[in-house]
């Protein structure tokens, strides 16, 4: 599938518009161990992820899709 | 008619000849030597598919002569052999053959260890398909992109049929490599082809373009086509490949010598060009097609001693094609340095026929590349020829030329199998087979055949695997994928010109075109220190943040305390990531209840933009970002008289007790409105002016103007990297590292623990029940060389052994010594405080800042 | 044949909600342009004051014409022009924003006529890589 990229506002857009802000991760952690496996120890799935990505060419905002490591599906 | 050039002999064309077709009457027969061997390669193909016609044209390497049409004053020469192609006595590598098996060059020359170095570089000179111009083409390459709804690929007589369907329902781009060869037998008139291609380029919505060659199928559907001065980008939502297909490569011993060729090869010198390929030829028939070049063959004079057909087709031979020979085969090809004889074969005996042409037609393989370079779901259909399916075959005879491009023959296979690589991608990968520039054309075929055979577990299909196609299709010079790709793009402000015009020597820092110097750094230098200066600094970041959240915001994204700082004041901030880490700093001001002002380094604007939207949006904050950093410009306006320079041009006031160290006031300076905030960067006392930027040229020049008996001078970037250094600033990127906390950077004041939470407090938490294993440091060095900045980058050493690393330094002009910034680790669970440089200089770790250390003149 | 224009453009920036923003509305002479879901640019006025007291709750209502400079294609070949160094698809008229010359741009269609906004700072870069990638297209 082509890696594209669904913006809210600007509709789907080559991922060159965009800057990949990786993995979805939670904002924090409830003790250092937790902390330690959210910043070091990602999912890093073969299959479906949930990511970030910021429209840097466009409407600069984020957004949060779901995208298939191997094929590149979203959704 | 005319001529060329041709390695120093001048040869004519007639209308429509290509070169290969002008040489070939010219007595030419050896067009090039191969890339490995050096054998002799003579016309091939005929259709630009297979690499043995190449030569280099205008200087251009590897150009295949058979699709070039020839031109007044051209220059042609052939690549490869030494001293030349006619007479290369590097063929004595052919003679090598068993020392240099397929992949010799992963098994010899690996003792003595300088073997492959020497072998290399003779390796290197002796292969090769041509040298690259040494100078640039002076057209520069243009790029278009062009969206429409179905590209067609080839304008053959499938692709022209498909762009008639398209055109009724939407635009189509049909393209076509506009290539000399036809699959229809040349001579036959009508040409039914030229007819539709009349007809279709007529129609309304449809575009053909002549010439143009496709790159691949890349996502999104992206497909690049190749033309002579440019690069156009096609974003079809549908691709139709009609790129026909090839005559199929024939393997057996002798296959590539020179006289052996194709049908379409064969038929299109005798038939359109009017050139006899031979005088006495045996020729195969397999195909459709065969029967008719055989036909072109016989009208145009060739002694036809001998041909093979197989039985389905024995009725069509027409009169005059010698001896018959239902059935039958090619065993082997003999001759010296082109084609003598030829021996046929069937139900295991053998015939001997003296010839000096042998013409292959022995099927067709689409030409389905691009095709197969389509993902799974993309609108990608094959049409005509290139959807031929392809069956399974008996691989070709003991031996021959697999792969022409890469010199990879039968024998090579064969062992490359025993070897253990036992599939097609490997044997690809091992061997380079379908590596070179025919990508598959001729040899993937043989390949696929060559280990389907030789698998032992039975196929589940009967159709040959293909090995993966990927792009590019064709061979593509750098220069044409560089077509619209610029230099580095450089953002400016307003006062660019201004400093064009002082005659600074501008460069590339964080993205931005700056002045680094007006003339003498070191007198911008003192101009800062003893008097009063300028700089631009129109290049920071700058963001509004407003709304009922953007308190909350500032006071999660930073972890100094927020709260605590009133509208009119100012905090340095450092910006930790999510793991603790420094990754810009800047400064935070409080306008008012709800709008915060933030200014970062040039180079972190974009990423500050981008953190400080993702924090609001995952925190669900209403709070909302306006990027200043191109709408406002910035000037600096630094030194001991910096406020009585402001004096003279301010309508408000500007003492101490108005514009606070640290803080800021909206104020008109020269009557433009500006924000002037205290810096502290240089250790002296500087305010930050920062205006509309349409307005900046304006302000400078009223303030340089005001300054002039004190001989204002501007600073650049060069006399900053002193100034700063001596206050014992670091530079995020150059003294830091990428994974520095602020403890490790001295700063722990940078940070409040005792907040409920920050972007990387929790990682801070875990480090910090670690010992800490680095930390930045200021040095005095003695011993040193003259020029002290050479000392930045040089590890530092106790006993010998690197224990860090030099990131600045520089003589301190005020101070007159040498100062530097650089970072160690701690040994034996302590940091020395003496350490050796890498030349050899002495380091001793001191406090900064160096210069100004109670603050006192920045707070002025 | 087309021609290329520069132009400082008055430009309005509206910061807020995303309800607040939707009920911004155009100025007599201006282009509406809803960029972010949380903010909204009018194109072709700087009365900030005037629309701040149109839309009360905006979390910020400011002038920010100095930001952008705005390029102007004009004559039968804009497109084409536009085409050499952008690959966004231009509509018949409206606007949408993307990759232009490698700047974050604004692009408005109207009768034939593209408008580029750019960062300011980006301007001369811009400039260069149209003059030179069009050269064919444009006149002098």
């Amino acid at each position: 599938m082509a890696l594209s990229i669904p913006c809210d506002l600007c509709g789907h857009r080559p991922f060159t518009e965009f800057a990949f802000g990786g993995e979805w991760r939670e904002l924090d952690a409830s003790d250092t161990e937790e902390e330690f496996a959210r910043e070091y120890l990602p999912d890093n799935p073969e299959g479906p992820q949930r990511e970030r990505w910021f429209h840097a060419m466009g409407c600069r905002t984020w957004t949060t899709v779901t995208r298939d490591t191997r094929t590149n599906e979203i959704g | 008619m005319g001529s060329f050039e041709f390695e120093g002999r001048s040869v004519t064309f007639r209308p429509g000849d290509t070169v290969a077709s002008a040489l070939y009457r010219h007595g030419v027969r050896t067009f090039s030597r191969s890339l490995k061997y050096h054998r002799r390669r003579g016309l091939y193909c005929g259709t630009g598919d297979c690499p043995n016609c190449s030569m280099t044209v205008d200087g251009q390497p590897a150009v295949r002569t058979c699709t070039v049409r020839c031109a007044e004053g051209m220059r042609v020469e052939r690549a490869g052999g030494w001293p030349n192609a006619e007479r290369d006595l590097l063929h004595v590598t052919d003679r090598l053959h068993r020392v240099m098996p397929v992949g010799f060059y992963y098994k010899t020359f690996v003792r003595p260890r300088f073997a492959w170095a020497v072998a290399e570089r003779v390796i290197r000179r002796a292969a090769g398909l041509g040298a690259l111009p040494p100078t640039a083409s002076a057209a520069r390459k243009v790029v278009r992109h062009v969206h429409v709804d179905t590209l067609v690929i080839g304008a053959g007589l499938a692709g022209l049929e498909a762009t008639r369907e398209a055109a009724a329902s939407g635009s189509v781009l049909v393209c076509d490599e506009g290539l000399a060869a036809r699959s229809v037998a040349p001579g036959s008139a009508p040409d039914p082809i030229e007819e539709l291609r009349t007809a279709v380029a007529s129609l309304e919505h449809v575009t053909l373009l002549d010439e143009a060659t496709a790159l691949g199928v890349y996502e999104w559907l992206h497909v690049p086509l190749a033309r002579a001065g440019e690069l156009v980008h096609v974003y079809p939502s549908r691709v139709v490949v009609a790129t026909g297909a090839t005559e199929e490569h024939g393997v057996f011993p002798g296959n590539d010598l020179p006289g052996v060729m194709l049908g379409r090869a064969a038929a299109a010198l005798a038939g359109p060009h009017g050139v006899r390929p031979g005088d006495r030829a045996v020729v195969v028939v397999r195909t459709e097609e065969g029967v008719q070049h055989l036909q072109t063959l016989i009208d145009a004079g060739v002694e036809v001693v001998a041909t093979a057909v197989s039985p389905a087709l024995v009725q069509r031979v027409p009169e005059g094609a010698g001896e018959i020979v239902a059935g039958g085969d090619v065993h082997e090809a003999r001759g010296g340095s082109s084609l003598r004889s030829v021996v046929l074969r069937r139900e295991g005996l053998g015939k001997r026929f003296e010839c000096d042409l042998l013409v292959l037609s022995l099927g067709l393989v689409p030409r389905d590349g691009l095709a197969r370079m389509a993902l799974p779901g993309e609108d990608v259909t094959v049409v005509g020829d290139a959807a031929l399916g392809v069956g399974i075959a008996e691989p070709g005879g003991l031996d021959g030329m697999v792969c022409m491009c890469e010199d990879v023959s039968m024998h090579d296979l064969e062992q490359a199998w025993d070897e253990g690589f036992r599939n097609a991608e490997i044997l690809k990968r091992y061997t380079t087979t379908t590596m070179g520039p025919c990508q598959g054309a001729m040899c993937g075929r043989a390949l696929s055949c060559f280990a389907a055979s030789r698998d032992a577990t039975p196929a589940p299909s009967p159709v040959a695997p293909r090995t993966t196609a990927r792009p590019p299709a064709r061979p593509v010079t750098l220069e044409t994928l560089a077509a619209g790709v610029h230099e580095i793009v450089d953002r400016r402000t307003s006062l660019n010109e201004l400093h064009v015009a002082a005659g600074a020597r501008l460069d590339r820092s964080g993205g931005w075109l700056r002045p680094f110097s007006y003339g003498d750094w070191r007198e911008e230098y003192r101009a800062v220190r003893e008097r009063v200066s300028l700089m631009d600094v129109g290049t920071l970041g700058k963001f509004a943040i407003a709304g009922p959240g953007a308190g909350d915001l500032v006071d999660r994204l930073f972890p100094c305390r927020i709260d605590d700082l009133e509208p009119g004041r100012t905090r340095y901030v450092l910006t930790l990531d999510d793991a603790g880490y420094a990754m810009d700093d800047g400064l935070l001001a409080r306008v008012g209840a709800e709008e915060w002002f933030l200014t970062t380094t040039s180079g972190g604007a974009g990423r500050a933009d981008a953190r400080l939207r993702n924090l609001a949006d995952r925190l669900g904050l209403d709070a909302h970002v306006l990027d200043r950093t191109a709408q406002w410009g910035a000037i600096n306006v630094a030194g001991p008289l910096a406020r009585d320079l402001l004096e003279r041009l301010a309508d408000d006031s500007i003492d101490a007790a108005s514009v606070p160290y640290p803080g800021f006031a909206d104020l008109s300076v020269a009557g433009v409105p500006c924000r002037a905030i205290r810096t502290g960067f240089v250790g002296e006392l500087a305010f930050e002016l920062h205006h509309p930027r349409r307005r900046g040229p304006e302000l400078w020049a009223a303030l340089a103007d005001a300054g002039r008996d004190w001989d204002l001078m501007p600073h650049g970037l060069d006399a900053l990297e002193l100034l700063r250094l001596e206050k014992g600033h670091v530079y995020i990127g150059q003294d830091t590292m990428p994974d520095d906390t602020p403890a490790k950077l001295g700063m722990p004041w940078a940070v409040d623990m005792s907040k409920r939470w920050f972007v990387g407090k929790r990682a801070l938490e875990r480090m910090g029940e670690l010992p800490m294993a680095r930390r930045h440091v200021g040095l005095e060095f003695s011993g040193g060389p003259r020029a002290t900045a050479d000392l930045r980058g040089e590890p530092l050493l106790v006993e010998g052994q690197v224990v860090g690393r030099i990131t600045s330094a520089e003589r301190s002009i005020v101070l007159d010594r040498p100062i530097g910034l650089g970072w160690i680790r701690a040994v034996d669970g302590g940091f020395p405080d003496r350490l050796r440089t890498g030349s050899g200089a002495t380091a001793s770790v001191v406090t900064t800042p160096f210069y100004d250390p109670d603050g006192g003149r920045m707070r002025g | 044949m087309a021609e290329l224009r520069t132009d400082l453009p008055q430009v309005l920036a509206i910061l807020g909600s995303s309800d607040v923003c939707d009920r911004v509305e155009a100025p007599a002479g201006s282009a509406l342009l809803r960029v972010a879901p949380n903010e909204a640019m009018l194109v072709g006025t700087d009365d900030a004051d005037g629309v701040r007291a149109d839309v009360p709750g905006a979390a910020l209502v400011e002038a920010v014409s100095d930001a952008w400079t705005s390029f102007v294609l004009e004559g039968p070949d804009a497109s084409e022009a536009f085409a050499r160094v952008s690959e966004l698809l231009l509509p018949e008229a409206g606007w949408l924003q993307g990759d232009v010359a490698a700047a974050a741009a604004k692009v408005l269609v109207e009768a034939g006529t593209i408008t580029i906004l750019v960062p300011a700072n980006l301007a001369a870069h811009v400039e260069e890589r149209i003059r030179a990638d069009a050269a064919e297209v444009l006149t002098r």
